[in-house]
C-alpha cells in the first residue's frame, strides 16, 4: 500500500450521499410516516433529586386521544441503558430521581398534541431530597450516595516513572488548577427513533442513532427477547459527535415497548429542550496540574489530578475518564508522570461522549501550562513545545512507542514556519487588544483502553460491475460513506459512481461496534479494504483466465481489468464479473480487521493503547475589544497529521467544524444551572455557534503514512475540538496578560477581568 | 379551514385546523419531509420556506398564513428532469453538506439571499444566513458554496 499510485484515495470525492441531502429527499427518523403511527412523549422531573412516590397516570388515560403511559413495570426486561458497566440507568426511573429532566413515563397518544396533554395531567408525587450538585459535594466526606457504590463512578491511575524525584530535581515548578463547563451536542437534529412492528414478528426500529448494535442490545434486553428479534436501522443522522449513544439507546427502547404493547408503530421525537436536558453532555471538569522542568526547558514531570463531573449516571464516564488520564501530559516525551482520573456521580444531567472526549479540558489544562512554563522560563511557547515534543521511538504517557507516523514536530514546524510570514496589526489603536496563542495536543486513534476494536466490512462486486459495500459504522455527517466507497473503489478499480455504501442495518451488516474514536477510516477502513481484496482476487483471477495470462499482469483500473504492460488490452469489468459469476468465482466477501489489543498495567496504564495518534498544532490570533470584551478571531491555523487524507474536501469540513465546536467550548457555551436545573435549554439562550461567530480555519495536514490504518491513514473527527479550545485560551491570555483559568472564556468574563485589571 | 395556496408550482387546497403550523401541514399532510425541525422556536433554522419568496421559519407560521400565498420548499428546487438547483449542486460540490440537517433550510435562504443580492458579501451571506444554524460545517465551506452558486447564477433567472 505504501508508495502505492493512487486513483481515488486522496482525492475530495463528492459526498455519496449528498445528492439526497441537498434535495430534501433523505429520511431522517422523524421523516417517517404510517397511518396508525402513534407518538411517545415523557413526563419528565422537575426536581434533581427525589424519591419516587406516587405515579398517578388515571386522568392522563381519559385525555382524547391517549392510548397508553408505559410506566416503569411495563418494561419486561431489566429497565436499563448505560452502555458500559455498571449499567447504573434505567430507561425509566422507578424510585429515585437523580437528575431534573429525568423520565419516569411515556405518554402514548395519537398525535404529539394529544401526547404533551396526556403528560401535563400526569400527576407525580416525588419528595424531594437535597442535590448533590458539585464535584465538592460530590466528595464530601458525610455526602449521600447518589447510588449504592457511592459517588464515585471510577478512578483511575498512570505512573510513568518516579515523579518525587523529578519534582525535587526540578529548576522550575508550576502549579495551577483549571475548570471547563459542560457543553451541549446541539446536533441540528434531535434524538428520534420509531419503532414499528412490521408484522414480521420482530421489532424494527429506525433511529437517528451512533451505535445500532448498542441500541439493539439495550432493545432486546428491555422487551426481554432474544436480540435477534430486534433490527435497528439507522435512518439519516442529523449529526451525532458522541451524543446519540446512550439517549437513542434509552428512547429506543421505549418506543419499541410501546409499540409492542399497542402493535403499531411509535415515534418519539426529542424536542429541543429534552434534547438538552434529557441527553448526554460534555464532562465539566476541574483539573489540578503540577509541572517540574529544567532551566532549559526540558519537562521532567507532571503531575495530574482530574475530577470529571459526570452527572447522574455512569454512561460512558469510565472511558471518558481513561481518555482524559491517557491524553492529559499532553503530545510530550515526558518521563516521569502521575496522573490520577476521577469521575463523579452528581444530580446533574449525565455525561458522555463528545466530540474529544475528555481530551479537550486536558488539552486546555495542558497547554495552558506549557504558555505560563514558556514564560516563566523566557522561552519561545513554540520552541518550548517543539523541545519537548513526542518524536518517532520516544516512549509516550503510557511508554507506548510509535516508530513511525508520529508527526508532532512537522506540525510545529509548520505553525512557526507560517506564524513568520504572518504579523499582527499594529497595537498602537488604544481600543483593541492582540494576540496569538498556540496549542499542541494528541488524540489517540481505535478503542484502545475501550476494547476490543474489530470491524466486520463486506464487499458485494455486481454483474454490470458495481459494487455494494456493507459496514457496522455509521454516516453521522463525517463523510464515512464516502471515505469507504474510495477506498472499495481504490482497490476494484471501479469509479466512485459505481460504488453504493448501505445504510447500516443491523440485520445486513456485521457488528462494527460503536461509531466513536475516530476510528471509522482506520479500522473501518481497513475491513473494506480487506473485503474488497478478497473480491480483487476473484476478478483478477477470472481475468487471467481470460487473457490467458498470470494474475499479476492485470490491473484493475476505471472499470476495466488491463494488461500491466500493454493499457489497450483491456475488458470491461463488467464482462469479468458476468464471467466471473457464471464460473463460480465469489463475488462477495465479508472481512473483518481486528486491531493490536491494548495490552497495559491496570494499576499503572502503562503499556501499548492505541493503534496511532493524531498529532496537531494549531495557532489562533485574536483581537479583543477592551470596551466591550469581543473577540474576533483574525486568524486560526489547523495542523495536523492525520496520516494519509482520503477526502480532502471532506478532511477541511471535519477539522472546521471541529474547531468551531471547540471554540464553542472555549468562549461561548455554558450550561447553566439553578438548584440542578438546566436554565438555558434552547438554542436562543444556549449559545452554539452562529455563521456570524464563524472562525476563519485553515487546515493543513501533514502527511505521515501509518502502518496501522489502509494506505496510511488516521482519523481526524475529533482532534481539532481540543487544539482550537486550548489555542483560544492562549490568545486570549496573550492578548490581555491575564490567564484564564476557566472555560468558558466568554465576551463578559473577559471585559470584566480586563476591568479589574485596569 | 379550506386553504388554497401554491407549493412548489402545484396548487394545493387543503383543510386545515386554525391553530396548524405551516410546519406540520407542509411535513405531515403535504408529505414534503425535506423541511426539517430543529428547535420548533424560530432559532434555527432548519424549517425554512420561502413564502412569496421570502425565508420564513414554518414553525413559527400558521397554516392558514399560507392562504393565496406562492411556497417553495427544498422538494420544489430541482428540476423537473432531476437536474439539480445550481445552488444545490454548488453546496453538494464545495463540500457544504455533512450531517446535511440544516441543509434544506440554508439552500432556500441562499435562494432567498441571491434573488435579492446576486453578489453578496461575505459579510451578507453571513447577514443573510444568521438564522440558519449549522453544528457540523463550521459555515466556512457554506460561504464558499454560497460564493460559488452566486458566480455561477450570475444573471440568470433563480
Ligand atoms: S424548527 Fe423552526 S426555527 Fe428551528
Ligand atoms: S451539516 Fe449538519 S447541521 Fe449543517
Amino acid at each position: 500500500m505504501r508508495n502505492q499510485e493512487l486513483v481515488q484515495v486522496g482525492k475530495s470525492a463528492l459526498k455519496v450521499d449528498g445528492r439526497e441531502l441537498v434535495t430534501g429527499k433523505a429520511k431522517f427518523s422523524g421523516d417517517f410516516n404510517f397511518p396508525d403511527l402513534l407518538h411517545g412523549y415523557a413526563c419528565r422531573s422537575k426536581i434533581a433529586a427525589g424519591y419516587i412516590k406516587d405515579i398517578d397516570i388515571s386522568q392522563a388515560l381519559k385525555v382524547p386521544g391517549i392510548v397508553d403511559v408505559v410506566l416503569p413495570k411495563d418494561i419486561l426486561g431489566g429497565n436499563i441503558v448505560g452502555i458500559l458497566p455498571p449499567y447504573d440507568q434505567p430507561v425509566l426511573a422507578d424510585k429515585e430521581i437523580r437528575y431534573a429532566g429525568e423520565s419516569f413515563c411515556l405518554v402514548v397518544g395519537t398525535s404529539v398534541r394529544a401526547a404533551k396533554a396526556g403528560a401535563r395531567v400526569v400527576i407525580a408525587t416525588i419528595e424531594p431530597i437535597p442535590p448533590i450538585l458539585t464535584i465538592d459535594e460530590a466528595l464530601a466526606k458525610d455526602a449521600r450516595k447518589i447510588h449504592a457504590a457511592g459517588n464515585i463512578t471510577v478512578s483511575k491511575k498512570l505512573i510513568k516513572g518516579d515523579c518525587a524525584k523529578a519534582f525535587a530535581e526540578s529548576d522550575v515548578i508550576l502549579e495551577d488548577t483549571f475548570e471547563t463547563s459542560n457543553q451541549e451536542h446541539a446536533y441540528l437534529e434531535t434524538e428520534v427513533v420509531c419503532a414499528v412492528p412490521y408484522g414480521d414478528g420482530r421489532i424494527t426500529v429506525h433511529a437517528s442513532c451512533q451505535s445500532p448494535f448498542h441500541i439493539r442490545g439495550h432493545i432486546a434486553a428491555n422487551l426481554n427477547v432474544p436480540v435477534a428479534n430486534v433490527k435497528v436501522v439507522q435512518a439519516y443522522t442529523g449529526g451525532s459527535f458522541g451524543g446519540k449513544d446512550d439517549t437513542a439507546t434509552e428512547i429506543g427502547s421505549l418506543a419499541a415497548v410501546a409499540a409492542v404493547r399497542q402493535g403499531k408503530p411509535v415515534m418519539i421525537s426529542n424536542e429541543r429542550e429534552e434534547s438538552i436536558v434529557g441527553s448526554t453532555l460534555r464532562h465539566a471538569s476541574r483539573i489540578h496540574y503540577r509541572i517540574a522542568a529544567k532551566k532549559d526547558g526540558t519537562i521532567t514531570g507532571k503531575e495530574i489530578k482530574i475530577l470529571l463531573d459526570g452527572g447522574a449516571y455512569a454512561a460512558e464516564s469510565p472511558f471518558v475518564a481513561m481518555k482524559a488520564l491517557i491524553h492529559s501530559a499532553g503530545p510530550y516525551k515526558i518521563d516521569n508522570i502521575k496522573v490520577e482520573s476521577t469521575a463523579l456521580y452528581t444530580n446533574k444531567t449525565y455525561c458522555g461522549a463528545f466530540r474529544g472526549f475528555g481530551v479537550p479540558q486536558v488539552t486546555f489544562a495542558s497547554e495552558s501550562m506549557m504558555d505560563e512554563l514558556a514564560k516563566k522560563l523566557k522561552m519561545d511557547p513554540l520552541e518550548l513545545r517543539r523541545k519537548n515534543a513526542l518524536k518517532p521511538g520516544d516512549l509516550n504517557a503510557t511508554s507506548q512507542v510509535f516508530q513511525e507516523s508520529v508527526g508532532l514536530i512537522e506540525t510545529i514546524d509548520k505553525v512557526i514556519d507560517l506564524n513568520r510570514s504572518y504579523t499582527l496589526p499594529s497595537k498602537k489603536q488604544d481600543r483593541y487588544l492582540y494576540g496569538t496563542g498556540f496549542a499542541s495536543m494528541y488524540q489517540g486513534i481505535s478503542n484502545g483502553a475501550e476494547g476490543i476494536d474489530v470491524v466486520g466490512a463486506s464487499v458485494q462486486v455486481m454483474q454490470d460491475g458495481s459494487a455494494l459495500v456493507g459496514i457496522g459504522l455509521t454516516e453521522l455527517g463525517q463523510g464515512s460513506r464516502t471515505v469507504f466507497a474510495q477506498i472499495a473503489a481504490e482497490v476494484l478499480g471501479i469509479s466512485l459512481d459505481k460504488i453504493s455504501v448501505k445504510q447500516v442495518d443491523t440485520d445486513t451488516v456485521h457488528d462494527s461496534g460503536p461509531t466513536v474514536a475516530s476510528r471509522s477510516t482506520t479500522v473501518g477502513g481497513m475491513a473494506v479494504y480487506k473485503a474488497a481484496g478478497e473480491v480483487k482476487r476473484s476478478l483478477l483471477k477470472m481475468a487471467a483466465l481470460m487473457f490467458k495470462t498470470e494474475e499479476n499482469n492485470i490491473i484493475l483500473k476505471d472499470n476495466f481489468a488491463q494488461l500491466v504492460f500493454d493499457e489497450n488490452a483491456k475488458i470491461p469489468l463488467n464482462d469479468v464479473c458476468v464471467a466471473a459469476y457464471w464460473t463460480g468465482f465469489p463475488l462477495m466477501n465479508l472481512s473483518f480487521s481486528k486491531a493490536p489489543e491494548a495490552k497495559y498495567d491496570q494499576d499503572t496504564t502503562q503499556g501499548n493503547i492505541y493503534i496511532a495518534y493524531n498529532y496537531g498544532t494549531h495557532m489562533m490570533s485574536v483581537r479583543i475589544d477592551k470596551l466591550t470584551g469581543e473577540v474576533k478571531v483574525l486568524k486560526h491555523l489547523a495542523v495536523h497529521d492525520a496520516g494519509k487524507v482520503v477526502n480532502p474536501k471532506a478532511f477541511e469540513g471535519q477539522v472546521e467544524g471541529a474547531s468551531l465546536t471547540g471554540f464553542g467550548l472555549a468562549h461561548l457555551e455554558k450550561i447553566q444551572y439553578r438548584e440542578g436545573v438546566i436554565i438555558n435549554p434552547n438554542l436562543a439562550d444556549y449559545a452554539v455557534p452562529t455563521i456570524k461567530d464563524r472562525i476563519p480555519s485553515e487546515t493543513i495536514s501533514i502527511e505521515t503514512y501509518n502502518p496501522t490504518g489502509p494506505y496510511g491513514v488516521k482519523g481526524i473527527g475529533e482532534p481539532p475540538v481540543s487544539g482550537a479550545a486550548a489555542s483560544f485560551a492562549n490568545a486570549v491570555a496573550k492578548a490581555t496578560g491575564i490567564r484564564f483559568k476557566k472555560l468558558p472564556i466568554t465576551r463578559q468574563v473577559i471585559l470584566e477581568a480586563i476591568n479589574r485589571k485596569k | 379551514m379550506l386553504i388554497e395556496f401554491i407549493c412548489n408550482g402545484k396548487e394545493i387546497s387543503v383543510d386545515v385546523l386554525a391553530e396548524m403550523r405551516a410546519l406540520d401541514l407542509i411535513r405531515n399532510e403535504l408529505l414534503l419531509t425535506g423541511t426539517k425541525c430543529g428547535c420548533s422556536k424560530g432559532e434555527c433554522g432548519s424549517c425554512t420556506i420561502l413564502v412569496d419568496g421570502i425565508p420564513e421559519c414554518s414553525c413559527l407560521l400558521l397554516a392558514p398564513k399560507l392562504q393565496g400565498k406562492v411556497i417553495t420548499t427544498i422538494e420544489g428546487l430541482e428540476g423537473a428532469d432531476g437536474e439539480l438547483h445550481p445552488i444545490q449542486q454548488a453546496f453538494l460540490e464545495e463540500g457544504a453538506v455533512q450531517c446535511g440537517f440544516c441543509t434544506p433550510g440554508m439552500i432556500l435562504s441562499t435562494k432567498a439571499l441571491l434573488k435579492k443580492n446576486p453578489a453578496p458579501t461575505v459579510t451578507e451571506i453571513e447577514e443573510g444566513l444568521s438564522g440558519n444554524i449549522c453544528r457540523c460545517t463550521g459555515y466556512t465551506k457554506i460561504i464558499k458554496a454560497v460564493q460559488f452558486a452566486a458566480l455561477k447564477l450570475k444573471g440568470s433567472e433563480i
